[in-house]
């Protein structure tokens, strides 16, 4: 029952934001009617942080508790944080393409965005290269954990390498009330949709092991 | 005995291992020469140009040497079953993560004080400043801290030198952003100040994954 | 409004993604819960 609500709840909001970006909210003067995507971009990038917070945490947990339990989160968690972060790296081009001309810049939020993405991607990798399923678990984890603390650092750096962008993602005039609104209510409604992500892909993959220790004791 | 003497003492079985093959530090050195060589035939250039593309080169080729020189580290370990030895010896896991950290930081560190000679050679550029000599040495700690970590864990993967890059290099992006471009303003004859920032990211960098790995290390190598 | 495009772009592929991971996700449970329930008789019946 639980779950359902959980997927109305998302589905309203998730509706609830599209209605605000595209018919409530004013157009931005500088960049016109491409700036909405504004909308998208910050839930996807606070996606892709969250997602893998939960899987530092989940990743300590897993280390200190060993229960499988952790390691199913953190590799949902995981899972949704790449389809954020690749999301994001989309997002930023089909905005980057109309307000800078091309569709890569190796501007701050986008390069640390990328080194995100390899670090997701390392995270998967070196459960495939691991060879078994307990090993796997164990060297993710540690990748959750180093990642994790990596990333204010490249955050830092990847800032500091290329000063203040001069057509930087900064609207004259700061957040009108309206916008502010329209933000969290994105915000919200993209944190709700990475709740029940989380907690169908988490199921699946409990499902999953189940089944094989299932199998396992029918011989 | 103490943690430090320890720790030298597994340091000071892979330097002496090393002297007797030097396969680590020769086929590193080389490689590192052949890399500065091409790129120097990659970028057609000028003197202006290669001011601008030193430092990029020269940290390029020290990423990819220390790759080299940190796949082969926990090797022999692996192969002759010495770290099952190590661990059953009444030695902590950090010890053996001090130990082997401070044998790669020497190789990495070896290999640089003769490359940098010849990089200074083939591109006319002055190399031994004191805030080069000193970034190049802090941005070697960031990379073994971190390295020799990586290393323990890809020797135990299947496809073991394709692991450590992919795992290591996005990890390091910042000390190799911070070390190309303070490498830059050492080279142009920059005052310290003008370094500051970058140095201080390379030394935050270092001081909490030298902490991180040293206390993960143990989860890497448990079997 | 020359941009609409992009901006229309965006919002559907994000969208797309998302919801086709979703759809994937549920599809999955239902079919994993119906092995694990025919699983489950399985073992029973083997167990007696």
């Amino acid at each position: 029952m639980k779950r359902y609500i959980l997927f109305w709840v998302s589905l309203v909001l998730m509706l609830a934001s599209l209605f605000l970006v595209f018919v409530y909210v004013p157009t931005e003067k500088e960049m016109g009617i491409v700036q909405r995507i504004f909308y998208l971009m910050v839930p996807m990038g606070w996606l892709a942080l969250l997602s893998f917070f939960i899987v530092f945490i989940c990743s300590i947990l897993y280390l200190a508790r060993r229960r499988d339990s952790y390691d199913a989160l953190a590799y949902s968690s995981a899972e949704v944080g790449i389809f954020a972060t690749t999301g994001a790296l989309i997002v930023g081009c089909l905005w980057a393409k109309p307000i800078w001309g091309v569709w890569w810049t190796w501007e701050p939020r986008l390069t640390a965005t990328l080194v995100l993405w390899f670090i997701y991607f390392a995270y998967f990798a070196v459960r495939s290269f691991a060879g078994e399923e307990a090993r796997g678990a164990r060297y993710a984890a540690v990748i959750g954990i180093v990642g994790f603390v990596d990333l204010p650092i490249v955050a830092l750096a990847t800032t500091l390498w290329r000063g203040m962008h001069p057509g930087g993602v900064i609207f004259s005039g700061g957040l009108a009330p309206s916008m502010l609104l329209t933000l969290l209510v994105s915000l919200g409604a993209y944190t709700v949709l990475y709740v029940l992500l989380l907690v169908h892909r988490t199921s699946v993959r409990q499902d999953e092991a189940f089944i094989n220790s299932l199998k396992a004791r029918l011989g | 005995m103490s943690f430090l003497k320890k720790a030298l003492a597994i340091t000071r079985k892979d330097v002496l291992s090393e002297l007797r093959t030097k396969e680590i530090i020769f086929s590193a050195l080389v490689f590192t020469v052949l890399v500065i060589v091409t790129f120097n035939f990659a970028f057609s250039a000028s003197q202006e140009t290669t001011a601008l593309v030193a430092p990029g080169i020269l940290w390029v080729t020290f990423t990819f040497a220390g790759v080299l020189s940190l796949n082969r580290a926990f090797i022999p370990e692996k192969e002759e079953n010495c770290l099952e030895g190590l661990m059953s010896s009444p030695v902590s896991r950090e010890v053996i993560y001090v130990g082997k950290m401070l044998g790669s930081l020497l190789f990495m560190l070896i290999i640089e004080i003769i490359a940098l000679p010849v990089f200074a050679l083939l591109f006319n550029l002055p190399v031994f400043s004191a805030p080069l000599v000193t970034v190049t040495f802090l941005a070697t700690v960031g990379f073994v801290a971190v390295g020799t970590l990586f290393s323990a864990l890809a020797v135990n993967t299947k496809a073991r030198e394709m692991v450590l890059p992919i795992l290591f290099l996005p990890m390091v992006v910042p000390i190799i952003i911070s070390a190309v471009k303070a490498s830059g303003l050492a080279l142009a004859g920059e005052s310290w100040g003008a370094l500051a920032s970058w140095l201080q990211i390379i030394g935050a960098f270092d001081a909490i994954f030298l902490v991180v790995s040293f206390w993960v290390f143990a989860f890497v190598i448990e079997e | 409004m020359e941009n609409a495009g992009y901006l229309l772009a965006a919002f559907a592929i994000i969208w797309v993604i998302f919801f086709a991971y979703l759809l994937n996700l549920l599809n999955r449970q239902r079919r994993l819960k119906k092995e694990i329930d025919a699983l489950k008789n399985t073992l029973k019946e083997k167990t007696g």
